[in-house]
């Protein structure tokens, strides 16, 4: 698993995961159906990844295909030049 | 002479029954279908032994099957007790033992987070429970049910939900709503919006909370259909669903206007089949409403003002008042509801003084589910006293001016900031807090706390907020935490929660 992909699942187990560590997150399961993340925790990943990253996520970025899961992040953390 | 809830369904599904009632990610179901699942669902609560008027606890996300079993519940005369689908484990145990419910119905995401839950029965997509006593049914089984042909006889005064919200003492409070009530809040809200078979709803919020609800049985009473899209995490989508499912209203608390005009294409977006918006769950900023009146074309913007203990609304405000003069009304009562402001004896109050805003009509609950003395201090001989303060002008438009009780309106829930002061002090790691709400963009308001550590040497926050996340649902724990020596009292000793708040 890369470093990015832990930096993620790290922030998602801290903040939405109730503090359950031993809880799984798998990384192409969607957190929004698994009712891991709501609205307001999208917006919060987005705010973490763009302080962590020093990226600028826009408006028309926030869609399933760049943030639904952990894998759909990390290929478009890709796209931003974050590997 | 109302009716039953459950007839809005089954009335539709006689006069269209082919006619789309629901639409969810690319599948659709009919009135019969959703007529029938529902039979099914209550055939098999009878089939278990579930008494009518017993409580059923819901919690789920919006979907088929949820709309199903709300009615199907209703048609076996049980009391629907629906909470929040991200309800923690301890919430859960709250919510059973409170309701005195046997069985819960659970989606696959609930159930997977309360795979721990201790209850007799429960109706779930997964059987995976660690409690051996369980008896797990799944939706296969309700598939597999005959529709019951015997009908139990339902009364207009009958319990038809038991809604939780948040109490001034800290554990939420049942609101008991009887078919009546719900009926009639129905036909006011179908009166006032003009709502008919041809309109279609873009229902993001969720149905256990009264506002969605309400988009679930207007729409339902009138034959007209409904959009489900549990996916307001990803705005745009939603957004494109609205365009291609070619909707005829949208529904939002401010927060949902807020998300929608900040972080989404929204307002880049033409929705042309769009005929009106509403908003309610709390005042929003003028400056807000003047910018999605700005970005919402020819549709009506209704701003919207009501209490769960109300079945859910009270007052609307004509959309040609607001671009008219009358910005920051919550507006007039709706049909069938009469407002008045009353000082704490009583006494109606002239126009312009401020004071409670009460209500009566057929509407108003029942009272608190086993909770005489909370009943007691809210439903007085003049009506329910809201807890907001108002004031009403010349006209008769209502303007909101504060909140009698502390509670917080986060994202459109009202949250009691003693629940979370409990669930810190709950945690031996603080001596005392205090919880207040905060201004925020996207939600309104959050909860900040102020701790003051009993070993300020020892003390780990991140251990405080461990212990909380397994307590409280993401929504009510705090986003600011402040850690001081003594917290600021007034000459009465209570915590001076207005100088926190500076």
């Amino acid at each position: 698993m890369s470093d990015i992909q832990t930096t993620i699942i790290n922030f998602i187990k801290e903040n939405f995961i109730m503090g359950r560590s031993e809880t799984k997150v798998d990384p192409e399961e969607s957190l929004i159906e698994s009712g891991i993340m709501d609205s307001t925790g999208v917006l919060e990943l987005v705010e973490f990844l763009e302080a962590t990253f020093n990226i600028q996520v826009e408006d028309e970025e926030l869609v399933p295909e760049n943030l639904e899961t952990v894998k759909n992040i990390t290929e478009f953390l890709k796209t931003k030049g974050i590997s | 002479m109302a009716g039953l809830v459950h007839h809005f369904l089954e009335e539709s599904a006689r006069k269209a029954p082919e006619k789309t009632a629901l639409l969810f990610n690319e599948k659709t179901a009919t009135y019969q279908e959703v007529d029938s699942l529902a039979g099914k669902v209550a055939s098999l609560l009878r089939h278990i032994g579930i008494s009518q008027g017993e409580r059923i606890l819901m919690i789920m996300e919006n979907s088929l099957e949820s709309v199903a079993g709300y009615y199907g519940i209703l048609k076996a005369g049980c009391v629907c007790v629906e909470v929040p689908d991200k309800s923690t484990l301890a919430e859960a145990a709250y919510y059973i033992a409170n309701s005195g419910a046997r069985i819960c119905i659970l989606s696959k995401g609930s159930a997977r987070r309360l795979s721990d839950i201790d209850i007799e029965f429960v109706l779930s997509p997964e059987s995976s429970f660690s409690k051996p006593n369980i008896t797990c049914f799944t939706w296969d089984e309700v598939y597999g049910q005959d529709e019951d042909p015997d009908k139990v006889m339902i009364k207009e005064d009958d319990l038809a939900s038991i809604v939780y919200t948040s109490g001034s003492t800290g554990r939420p409070k049942g609101v008991m709503l009887s078919h009546k009530n719900l009926f009639t809040n129905t036909a006011s809200i179908v009166s006032y919006l003009g709502l008919s078979s041809t309109d279609r709803i873009m229902a993001v919020l969720p149905f256990y909370y009264v506002y969605g609800k309400t988009l679930l049985n207007t729409h339902f009473m009138v034959g007209g259909s409904v959009v489900i899209n549990n996916r307001f995490a990803f705005p745009n989508s939603v957004i494109q669903d609205m365009v291609d499912k070619e909707v005829t209203g949208f529904a939002g608390v401010p927060s949902t206007f807020a998300i929608l005009l900040n972080r989404s294409i929204f307002a880049k977006t033409k929705i042309k089949t769009l005929r009106y918006v509403t908003q309610a769950g709390g005042a929003m900023a003028p400056a807000l409403t003047k910018r999605v009146l700005e970005h919402i074309g020819d549709a009506s913007l209704y701003i919207m003002y009501g209490a769960t203990e109300a079945s859910a609304r009270l007052t609307y405000l004509p959309p040609e008042r607001l671009l008219d003069d009358k910005l920051g009304s919550i507006g007039i009562p709706i049909p069938n509801v009469t407002i008045t402001i009353r000082d704490n004896e009583g006494n109606a109050l002239a126009p312009f003084e401020v004071g409670n805003i009460c209500a009566t009509g057929d509407n108003i609950m029942q009272g608190y589910w086993r909770d005489k003395e909370e009943t007691d201090r809210v439903l007085k001989p003049w009506g329910l006293v809201t807890g907001d303060l108002g004031h009403m002008d010349d006209q008769g438009f209502i303007f909101l001016t504060g909140r009698i009780k502390e509670m917080l309106k986060i994202g459109g829930e009202r949250v009691s900031p003693k629940e979370i002061e409990d669930a810190i002090i709950e945690s031996h790691l603080v001596h005392e807090a205090a919880v207040v709400g905060r201004p925020d963009e996207f939600l309104s308001e959050v909860p900040a706390a102020f701790i003051v550590p009993i070993d300020e040497m020892a003390f780990d926050l991140d251990h405080l907020k461990s212990f909380i996340k397994e307590r409280l649902s993401v929504h009510k724990q705090p986003k600011y935490w402040n850690i001081i020596k003594t917290l600021p009292k007034k000459p009465s000793g209570k915590i001076d929660k207005g100088a926190l708040k500076q």
